[in-house]
This record gives structure tokens, C-alpha cells and sequence, in this order.
């Protein structure tokens, strides 16, 4: 398979009061053709910063950019902002974490589906109309001739998040971001647009970035993941041998934080204890040291490396676990 | 919003206001004493005192009535021009800004502060003082010019006051992740002011813009009462000052037009305030 995004030591800082805020540090990410990758970590830990600095839509003159973006062959970082553009909903699109927030309310949903139809494919109104009902028959809204002439606030919230993930598709993307997709969703209606969103993923063969800091959400539905801790990859592996052979004492403790129906109710949940470090603080020893479990004196003065194993699970580790130390 | 729904007095707003746009439209040819004749027999005619002048005259036998109903058209006009104009270029102003931000924007909003720092009253007066007047006092200014010069300062005014409420409605609303998502579409910047933007900020750029219409009638009656607006007595605002010599004889002189122009800033008013209350309440409607 091809790859289709490749981002090599994607650097995002912010300027701030109180300095440089490095909100994703020196990150390599490589995603195939038709492949899905999950993106987990806590709030605050640079996964949102970079699925919009993947696609460049971190335009704030705060924000500065540094490491190449590829997208489809075409070198993002140094490509003129039209020819960025011209990427955008075509080429790459996003669903947006609330739906309520990322629609017009004061359009229907119609006018909002058909515009990215009428201004990137250049459709008639007719065509447009046409294809709009296509789509929202594809992300199963009921009725939708009804529906295209309705006002967000009309729509329930499962059914917002359809109409963004129908925007989303209108221009047939090659790659999808979605940024955690079913935050602002129920539980039953989470798995319904998770399903939804894997099974269109296989009809129309896109990529697919989920974003997300629930592990139970990427388990199914992706084929690798990667979990992010302070802006950085700190493993990386097909879904299957991540959860199979956690190396990283992150994910463990991330897994261990799931609460689960045979733990004592009583009991206190699992949690990691302690917090981020400060973004605008780098520290020579590794950044997560201060709340691992496991940690030792190198950890504290050495910036481990991504270490590669040979079934390409990669880990940013001193003393990985499953392995004698 | 049907007319039927509104309340008692969002309803009476609208009559008063259809009246007067009524007179502004068709008042010459409605049958009444010429407000330009004096009617010698009938000088300082109470209210309601005689068939003939149901809103009695002043102390020089003018017809109040149809003063007051001549007089509607410069003063509806000259306010809904000015707000017309100045709305036009400071939304434009104020939503470019705001979007761009940076440079353009302080830029921007620095020039709207100067701007409303400066009273408008001492800007109209400035503004006719040097644009309207003729050094030779013998040499009459044409009325055109100073309608002209009254227009251009209320539209200097009422610029950074529409300009600066759309500034803000676009800074939350270009916020809004619906922008971004329209970006990420590939939508240009300028589709985006016009389709995602635009249609957010017109409420409250209405609702002010009604307040300012009120404001802006106000002002114009005060430079006519102090001498530099429309100099023939024509407009609500002159009729106030030429009778303001017989508050003592003939107060009803007065109170015919002071009335007039206060319901009207009152309607516009109101109008104003229910203008936005349901143009702005479509996002929490359900």
C-alpha cells in the first residue's frame, strides 16, 4: 500500500504569556492508503493540534509549524495556501468534536450539506440537491429530503454528527480526520457512529485518523494506533500487538484507568495520578517520568528515543515492559 | 413573526411607523392647508379647537398638521440614508476586521474610538461650519448642500457605532468551529464572510441599526434647533426651533412636533429590541 500522509518531526509550538508552548514535539507519523489509525491520549496531550496542523488549518499567527507534511505526494509544508486549500475537502476533511458548535445555526442543513458540493465540485443547484439526499441516505438520517431543509437545532445530536460526517464526505475525501467524533455523544449513540464510521470507511475506501482518549473507542475500529503523551508518539503498533504486548507504561496505565463491571463499585477508580507536564517547560528526562510507576534514575535525566521492534511496534521507553529490566 | 403575535405596544410601533412612512410617501398630496400659507385669521389655534386645522397652527397661522406631516420626509429620510450608508460601510468595516484580524483590525478599531470620541454634535456643526457655509453671509448656501453635509457627518457618526457591533458579533462568531469546518471544506475567506458570518451578524446589526435610525433623528432635530440643519423649517427638528420663541403663547406648537419625533425614536425602538429578540433566539428555539 502507498502512503498517503506522512508527517516527519511535525513540531507545533504556540506563543504564549508565559513562552513557548510546544504543543507537539517532533512528531513521525505514516498513514497508508485505505489504512485507519488511532490516535489516543489524555486532554492536553497534542492530539487535536496535530490532526489540525496535519491538515493546516492552525492558521493563527501564534502557531508556528516546523517538520514536512506529505500529503498524497505533495509536500503540504511548503505548498502556497491555495494549493492547501485546494486539498482540503477533497483530498482531506474533518468531522469536528461537537456537533452543535460546528454547524451554521442559522442555515439548513441542506444549503450547509450542498456547499462544499457547489463551491469544490462545481455542481448545479440540482446536482447538488441530488447528491445531498445520496449522502444523508449513506450516514442512515431517516427521511432526508425532510431533513435537508431543517435547522441544526432541529436535529437531535446523533443526527448532527451524521450531517457532519455527511459535510465531511460530500467532496469524497481521500483522508478523514475525526476529531473525537462521539465526545459529545451518549454511549449508545457513540457506537452507532463508530460503526457507522468504520463501515463507510470500507464502502468508500478512505484513511481514516480517529482521534480520541478512549481506548475502548480505537479498539475496534482502527488498524494501528498511536498513543500520544506532551506532544510526543509514545507507542505505536497495530491495534491487535499494542493491546497484545504493551510496552509503554503510559498505555498500561491508560488501560488500567478503564473502569471495568468486575471491579468492586465500591472501590476508588483507577486513575493516573499526578498531571501533564507544563507544555512551556521541556524537561531533559522523559515526560512521564514524574507519574510512572516504574521509573528510575535514567529516566529522569534521558530523553528516550523511539525504539522500533521488528513487528514495527515502536515505543519511546528506557525499560519497556514485557521485556526483563 | 406574524404582525398578530407581536405585543400591544410592538403593535402600535408598527402603525406609528407605517403612518409616518405613509407621510413620507404620499404626504404632499394629501388635502390640507399648503404648510407654506399662513392663515391670517387663525393664528395660535389650539388643539383640536377647529375643523379646518385639527392640530391647530402657531402663533403665525401655519398649519401644524401639515407641517408635521411635510416635515417627516427630510427628517425619515436624512436618518434613513445616513443609517443606511453608515451601516453599509461600517458592517463592511467591522466584519473584514474582525475576520483578518492582526493589523487591519487595530487599524480599524482604533480609527472607530477617534471617531466616536468626538460628540456628534460638535461633528455635524464642525462639518457644516467649514463644508455649508459661505464666507459672505449675503450669499444664501443651497438647502441641497447642507441636507448634503447633514448626511455625510451623521454617516461619519453612525460608521464606527453599526462598524463596532459587527466587529464583535464576527470576532465570536469567526470563533465558531462552523468556520473552521467551512475551511476545512475548502471554502474561501470570502465565502465564508458572506455565507457563514454575514447571516449571524445581520441580527444585531438590524437591532442597532433601528436604535440608531431613533438616534440619528434626534440628532438631526438638535442641529436644526441650533441653527445648522435644514434651514427652511421643514424638517420635525427645525419646526421645534423656529417655534421655541412661543413656548409661552402657544405651547401646543411645540408639543405637536416634539410628540411626533418622540414616538417615532420610541418606535424604532422597540422595533429594535423585538427585531432582535427573534432574529437572535433562532440558535435556542426548538
Amino acid at each position: 500500500m502507498s502512503s498517503l500522509l506522512s508527517l516527519s518531526n511535525l513540531r507545533i509550538t504556540f506563543d504564549t504569556p508565559r513562552g513557548q508552548l510546544a504543543a507537539v514535539r517532533g512528531v513521525d507519523l505514516e498513514i497508508l492508503a485505505g489504512e485507519s489509525l488511532g490516535v489516543v491520549g489524555e486532554s492536553g496531550s497534542g492530539k487535536t493540534v496535530l490532526s489540525r496542523a496535519s491538515m493546516g488549518l492552525l492558521t493563527m499567527s501564534t502557531a508556528h509549524r516546523s517538520g514536512t507534511v506529505v500529503f498524497d505526494g505533495q509536500d503540504l509544508s511548503t505548498a502556497s495556501r491555495e494549493a492547501v486549500r485546494d486539498t482540503w475537502g477533497t483530498g482531506m476533511a474533518m468531522i469536528f468534536q461537537d456537533p452543535m458548535t460546528a454547524l451554521n445555526p442559522v442555515r439548513r442543513i441542506g444549503s450547509q450539506l450542498s456547499e462544499g458540493l457547489r463551491v469544490r465540485l462545481g455542481m448545479s443547484r440540482k446536482e447538488a440537491k441530488k447528491r445531498s439526499i445520496e449522502l444523508l441516505q449513506l450516514v442512515r438520517i431517516p427521511d432526508p429530503e425532510k431533513a435537508l431543509r431543517k435547522f441544526p437545532n432541529q436535529l437531535s445530536g446523533g443526527m448532527r454528527q451524521r450531517v457532519m460526517i455527511a459535510i465531511a464526505l460530500a467532496c469524497n475525501p481521500k483522508l478523514l480526520f475525526a476529531d473525537e467524533p462521539t465526545t459529545a455523544l451518549d454511549v449508545t449513540v457513540q457506537a452507532q457512529i463508530l460503526q457507522l464510521l468504520s463501515d463507510l470507511r470500507q464502502e468508500l475506501d478512505m484513511s481514516m485518523v480517529l482521534v480520541t482518549h478512549d481506548l475502548g473507542v480505537v479498539a475496534g475500529h482502527t488498524d494501528k494506533i498511536a498513543v500520544m503523551y506532551a506532544g510526543e508518539v509514545v507507542e505505536y503498533a497495530e491495534t491487535k500487538e499494542l493491546f497484545a504486548n504493551v510496552r509503554m507504561p503510559y498505555t498500561e496505565a491508560l488501560l488500567n484507568s478503564i473502569p471495568r463491571l468486575d471491579q468492586k463499585s465500591s472501590g476508588r477508580m483507577a486513575v493516573i495520578e499526578g498531571r501533564l507536564p507544563d507544555p512551556t517547560q521541556p524537561e531533559p528526562g522523559c515526560a512521564f517520568a514524574s507519574r510512572c510507576p516504574y521509573v528510575q534514575e535514567k529516566c529522569q535525566v534521558e530523553h528516550p528515543e523511539l525504539q522500533k521492534a521488528d513487528n514495527g511496534h515502536q515505543f519511546r521507553c528506557h525499560f519497556p515492559l514485557g521485556v526483563a529490566r | 413573526m406574524k404582525f398578530k403575535q407581536l405585543g400591544i405596544f410592538s403593535k402600535a410601533s408598527v402603525i406609528w411607523l407605517g403612518i409616518v412612512m405613509f407621510m413620507v410617501v404620499f404626504g404632499q398630496w394629501i388635502p390640507l392647508p399648503k404648510p407654506t400659507n399662513f392663515d391670517i385669521d387663525a393664528m395660535g389655534v389650539g388643539l383640536f379647537d377647529s375643523l379646518k386645522h385639527p392640530l391647530g397652527t402657531d402663533s403665525n397661522g401655519y398649519d401644524l398638521l401639515s407641517n408635521v406631516i411635510r416635515g417627516a420626509r427630510p427628517s425619515m429620510l436624512i436618518s434613513l440614508i445616513s443609517v443606511g450608508i453608515g451601516g453599509l460601510i461600517g458592517s463592511t468595516l467591522g466584519i473584514i476586521s474582525a475576520y483578518k484580524r492582526g493589523k487591519l483590525d487595530y487599524i480599524v478599531n482604533t480609527l472607530f474610538n477617534i471617531v466616536l470620541s468626538v460628540p456628534a454634535l460638535v461633528l455635524g456643526l464642525a462639518l457644516v461650519a467649514v463644508l455649508a457655509t459661505n464666507p459672505d453671509p449675503n450669499i444664501e448656501v443651497p438647502t441641497s448642500r447642507r441636507v448634503i453635509v447633514i448626511i455625510l457627518s451623521l454617516t461619519i457618526v453612525i460608521i464606527p457605532i453599526l462598524g463596532r457591533i459587527a466587529r464583535g458579533a464576527t470576532l465570536s462568531w469567526s470563533n465558531r468551529e462552523f468556520v473552521v469546518a467551512a475551511r476545512s471544506m475548502g471554502m474561501k475567506d470570502s465565502q465564508i464572510i458572506m455565507k457563514h458570518i454575514v447571516p449571524n451578524v445581520l441580527p444585531a446589526i438590524y437591532a442597532v441599526a433601528f436604535l440608531a435610525i431613533g438616534v440619528v433623528i434626534v440628532v438631526e432635530g438638535s442641529l436644526s434647533l441650533l441653527g445648522v440643519g435644514i434651514v427652511d423649517g421643514v424638517s420635525w427638528g427645525s419646526m421645534i426651533a423656529r417655534v421655541r420663541g412661543d413656548l409661552e403663547y402657544a405651547p401646543h406648537s411645540m408639543i405637536v412636533p416634539v410628540v411626533v419625533l418622540a414616538l417615532t425614536v420610541i418606535a424604532c425602538n422597540q422595533l429594535g429590541d423585538v427585531l432582535r429578540s427573534q432574529l437572535d433566539s433562532r440558535e435556542g428555539r426548538l
